[in-house]
């Protein structure tokens, strides 16, 4: 991991050169919510392309660029497309961005996903707050020598989700009439979807919904002590007794459709970081 | 696999250049637990850089010395200081100092680690003699064309802890007056502490949790050795009232469980031959 300080310096000047502010709040836009981009006043957009060390988004509807603004009275700074392990980085790459954005100076990090749902509660479109995730996916961003200068060798995760901000989502989700669930996220590699006896074992080691992103940031947001609110969007439901085959364009449709809630989320608890800091 | 026949008779002719002794017992010592090495009557110290083909230790609380002396009395091989996956090494990497001791004629091989109690009956002090343990480190020391002359292409694993061991660790602690449990172990990749929701998980699977031991079990399984394996309870992951874990307290907590740890591993040597 040594090679990561020089590498997050570099593309952190790459993106100085064209926005010269500090951004209060990362943000990480997963499948179908590149929209809320929409909502930022921009004043720089940087491909990742031209970005050192940056990896680049192969994702279905994800596109590649950070995209530097304000919303709510922010300075944020939005990945419009993640990475994922499955397009075959490394763990360490896809998480590069997270530690550009510490070292910006941001203070909180959002990350947003869409996740098949395994709790039988839950409906397509829902919103779930990550309240606490389990690491499946076989490799972990941290291996390999520490550096002491990006965090500590065995970074704590008694709380990788920041309950406050989870508590303030829910408030606004409730004063907004929007669905919002607090669940457990259990991350896998993909790319296949899960067999029904894996969404069996998956519920059955307490996951709510299943992913295959958003850990490795979050583990890394931890180890650079960046606070991080996660949320995911319900895009279709995993019922191992009444398993339907995956439709991706309709997995997609589904996190359109969901997106304007999500904003709602999103902004109301920029507007409460906004207020109180 | 194959390469490696060459690289553990390199390292172990190293060794033997300058001790010409036959060990009878391989100790690796674990976080924390590096005091045990300084009871040994120390014949020779090795830097692991020195030793052909050995990785180098970067872990917390980890030295990187081979210590060959005797230690109650018997002729030992000790690792002050061990490797670990999430220091980037291969699984294979890792074990090759147990073929190495293995070559070099060692019969028992007694691991020591640190790790986190997953069983409520725990408390954070106690030992837990490794009576078994669940893989999910995602990697595995004997990936690769099997080479016969080390061992098994499927290597047997219904008991890679030696039972009468697990019985004599338990029977000191009680002589001693300690909590000593036998449990089942959990070797995860790490460098990350868990979450509440794998503590949950994990605590569905094993009695404590940590980040190192078994590929080195796996390996003394391959080759035929007899393992005893100690854990130092350093702290208790309770999912519904997390405390923050951090390494350096780890680390002081095994530190003061060594002398316990201490009176299994002299107590079992003192009955090697019985």
């Amino acid at each position: 991991m040594l090679e990561l300080y020089n590498q997050i310096g570099a593309a952190a000047s790459k993106i100085t050169a064209q926005w010269k502010h500090t951004p209060d709040v990362g943000i990480i836009l997963g499948t179908g919510l590149g929209g809320l981009v929409d909502q930022i006043e921009v004043e720089a957009a940087v491909d990742y392309e031209d970005i050192p060390h940056f990896p680049r988004s192969t994702a279905v509807s994800h596109r590649g660029r950070l995209v530097c603004g304000q919303l709510c009275g922010l300075r944020v700074i939005a990945m419009e497309g993640r990475v994922h392990h499955y397009e075959g980085y490394a763990l360490k790459q896809i998480t590069l961005p997270v530690r550009v954005m510490k070292h910006l100076g941001a203070k909180l990090l959002i990350v947003s996903n869409a996740v098949g749902g395994m709790n039988p509660y839950y409906r397509p479109g829902d919103i779930m707050l990550i309240e606490d995730h389990i690491n499946l996916m076989m490799d972990n961003p941290l291996i390999g020598i520490n550096d002491d200068r990006l965090g500590p060798r065995f970074p704590d995760m008694s709380q990788p989700y920041s309950w406050e901000l989870i508590d303030v989502a829910l408030a606004v989700a409730r004063r907004e009439n929007v669905v919002a669930h607090k669940g457990v996220l259990v991350a896998v590699t993909g790319p296949n979807l899960e067999t029904r006896a894996e969404y069996r074992f998956l519920k059955m080691i307490g996951a709510d919904v299943v992913g295959m992103s958003t850990v490795p940031e979050v583990i890394v947001a931890a180890h650079c002590d960046l606070p991080t609110i996660g949320f995911s969007i319900i895009t279709d439901m995993c019922l191992p007794d009444a398993l339907k085959p995956a439709n991706v364009n309709e997995i997609v449709a589904t996190a359109n459709e969901a997106e304007p809630r999500l904003r709602t989320l999103v902004t109301g608890v920029l507007e409460h970081v906004a207020q109180n800091g | 696999m194959l390469n490696l026949p060459s690289q553990i008779s390199e390292a172990a002719d190293y060794v033997r250049q300058r001790w010409t002794k036959t060990p009878r017992v391989g100790i690796i010592l674990g976080t924390g637990l590096g005091n045990l090495a300084d009871h040994i009557n120390s014949e020779l110290r090795l830097d692991y850089r020195a030793i052909p083909h050995f990785p180098q230790s970067t872990a917390l609380g980890h030295k990187g010395q081979l210590v060959c002396g005797h230690l109650s009395g018997v002729p030992v091989v000790t690792m002050e200081g061990r490797f670990h996956l999430y220091e980037g090494y291969s699984a294979r990497q890792i074990t090759l100092p147990v073929r190495v001791m293995n070559e070099l004629g060692i019969e028992l091989i007694i691991i020591s680690n640190a790790s986190g109690g997953l069983n409520p009956n725990f408390n954070s002090g106690d030992v837990m003699v490794i009576e078994d343990h669940v893989n999910l480190m995602n990697d595995n020391p004997l990936i690769g064309i099997n080479n016969d002359q080390l061992g098994p292409r499927f290597p047997d694993m219904s008991s890679p802890y030696d039972p009468q061991l697990v019985e004599l660790a338990l029977s000191i602690a009680r002589r001693e007056n300690f909590m000593a449990h036998p449990g089942v172990y959990v070797g995860l990749n790490g460098p990350n502490y868990e979450t509440r929701a794998e503590y949950r998980f994990l605590r569905g699977i094993g009695d404590a949790v940590g980040m190192s031991t078994v590929p080195e079990v796996i390996v003394a399984a391959h080759t035929g050795l007899r393992v005893l394996a100690l854990s130092t309870v350093t702290n208790m992951c309770y999912p519904d009232a997390p405390e923050k874990t951090e390494g350096n307290d780890i680390v002081a907590i095994a530190s003061a469980v060594e002398p316990r740890l201490r009176s299994i591993v002299s107590g079992v040597l003192a009955r090697i031959d019985s």
